[in-house]
């Protein structure tokens, strides 16, 4: 199936699987031609922006990334993909100048990052809703027939180490215990 | 149904209780004005009456919070607020934008509304200028949001109020405490499908067992963003209504539940959850509830 394309799941449709363009929403209610190879709306500063990554550069050939429409009021998630692209993030994960509010890239390895910024260029229509304006970018992205870029770069979402073992099971988590009636008590008193 | 060793909190706004054992208080719940697009003050009046008169009714306590998404917004809201609400009564402030919210805090103060006010929200993203401007014109309670890009389990929630998980120069609780704000109430951050979504609620009990805190969360969040769940439309209002039956049962104080148009389908619900609650604490644990719950008046 094509999703399995995109390994982390998200609110999208996926198109054709050679496309070269990926569109980026922005509030707006806008469908692209089916040339595309991937669409679909963007809404935090952060997990949105990690999984947009994640999905493109595990299809080698999108190539240009359109945003389009009007960028989210204090999460500025549009404007903090534009800068993640442009500067990468900081020794904090954070978005080298992003507006955003929490702008932090936590789940994605700084290998995923760089591909990214390697792979993709950017067509930076915030705060454009004209469909037709928005058609006539993708139109000439398409039209350049960007060469494939290799290979999938599948990202591994990184996850906190579990390193709690329990065996006491009247546990709800591995700072508290609940005891039979439902009292709870910090675990080690 | 669980009763904490950790003496728990109870937080007084303009007469509103929030905190306490599981059982005790009834579940405040926060209903979204100008939730989505531009404000549509006549609609809103309705609404907040409404929710007014549902809270009369089960005895849950209501709270207005007010999405503010623009500058220009800020004065005719405060002037709805000042307008709208009976007189001395509580309302948030829900604005992402951190110039709106030092524009807020600004104006709030002008008009002395600050002691009515539930800051929602101090979050990891907080600038200088933001919290200068808390500093300054201080509201009288806040929410803290227990996001933690990186670890979004009931650990890493408390890794963001203990001490920033780096993101912030300390604590989001020694934050508070900088400010001055001493009401805080913990939102433990209900993320999408797939982002440990459950997190939210596992950690409404490790977070009060922890620091004694009013918890709760708008778990709401995580309905609005099941994709699936729009191919059964006829029960997603049902479904969106009834998770927050998860933040009463896990011994959390307070429901962000959304649109406020929602507060007939929730109020109800959340009221039958409540003396569910109520019956056992009591039972077990000797925890009666206060005069003023749904327990009393509807049973």
């Amino acid at each position: 199936m094509k999703n399995e394309y995109y390994p982390w799941g998200g609110e999208f449709t996926a198109c054709k699987l050679d496309g070269c363009v990926a569109v980026v929403l922005l509030q707006i209610e806008y469908t692209p031609t089916s040339e595309v190879a991937i669409f679909g709306p963007l809404r935090t500063e952060n997990i949105g922006i990690e999984k947009i990554v994640a999905n493109v550069i595990s299809n080698p050939h999108i190539r240009y990334l359109v945003l389009c429409g009007d960028d989210i009021r204090g999460h500025r998630s549009g404007s903090s993909l534009v800068a993640l692209h442009k500067n990468g993030v900081d020794e904090q994960n954070k978005i080298i100048q992003a507006p955003g509010a929490i702008p932090y890239i936590e789940n994605l390895k700084s290998q995923a990052i760089d591909r990214f910024r390697d792979q993709l260029e950017i067509i930076d229509l915030i705060g454009v809703k004209d469909k037709d304006k928005i058609d006539k970018e993708i139109k000439e992205c398409i039209a350049k027939k960007p060469k494939c870029f290799g290979e999938p770069y599948i990202a591994i979402r990184i996850k906190p180490e579990i390193t709690v073992k329990l065996d006491d099971k009247r546990a709800l988590h591995s700072r508290i215990v609940v005891n039979y009636m439902g009292k709870i008590e910090k675990r080690g008193g | 149904m669980f009763l904490f060793t950790k003496k728990q909190e109870v937080f007084d706004i303009s007469g509103i209780k929030i905190g306490g054992q599981p059982g005790e208080y009834p579940t405040v719940l926060f209903g979204g004005v100008f939730f989505k697009g531009e404000p549509d003050f006549e609609k809103e009046k309705k609404n907040i009456q409404n929710m007014l008169d549902l809270s009369q009714r089960t005895d849950n306590p209501a709270i207005p919070d007010f999405f503010i998404k623009k500058e220009e917004y800020v004065e005719k809201i405060v002037d709805f607020i000042e307008s709208t609400l009976p007189k001395n009564y509580p309302f948030s402030i829900d604005i992402i934008d951190p110039a709106v919210k030092i524009k807020t805090l600004d104006a709030l103060d002008e008009r002395h509304l600050l002691s009515r006010t539930i800051y929602n929200s101090i979050h990891v993203g907080i600038t200088d200028k933001e919290r200068k401007s808390l500093k300054k014109h201080r509201p009288e309670m806040a929410i803290i949001v227990a996001f933690n890009p990186k670890d979004k389990s009931p650990d890493g929630k408390i890794e963001v109020l203990e001490n920033g998980a780096h993101l912030t120069d300390k604590g989001l609780l020694a934050i508070a405490e900088e400010i001055g704000i001493k009401k805080i109430l913990i939102d433990t951050a209900a993320l999408a499908p797939g982002e440990n979504s459950g997190a939210s609620i596992a950690a409404i009990p490790v977070i009060k067992e922890e620091y004694g805190l009013p918890t709760g969360c708008a778990i709401h969040n995580v309905v609005e963003k099941s994709n699936w769940l729009k191919n059964f439309e006829s029960a997603r209002k049902t479904v969106d209504a009834s998770s927050n039956v998860n933040i009463a049962l896990f011994g959390g104080n307070f429901a962000i539940y959304g649109p406020i148009e929602n507060a007939n389908l929730v109020f109800p619900t959340i009221a039958w959850q409540d003396i569910l609650v109520s019956e056992y604490m009591e039972n077990y644990f000797g925890i009666k509830p206060s005069d003023n719950h749904p327990r009393r008046k509807l049973f």
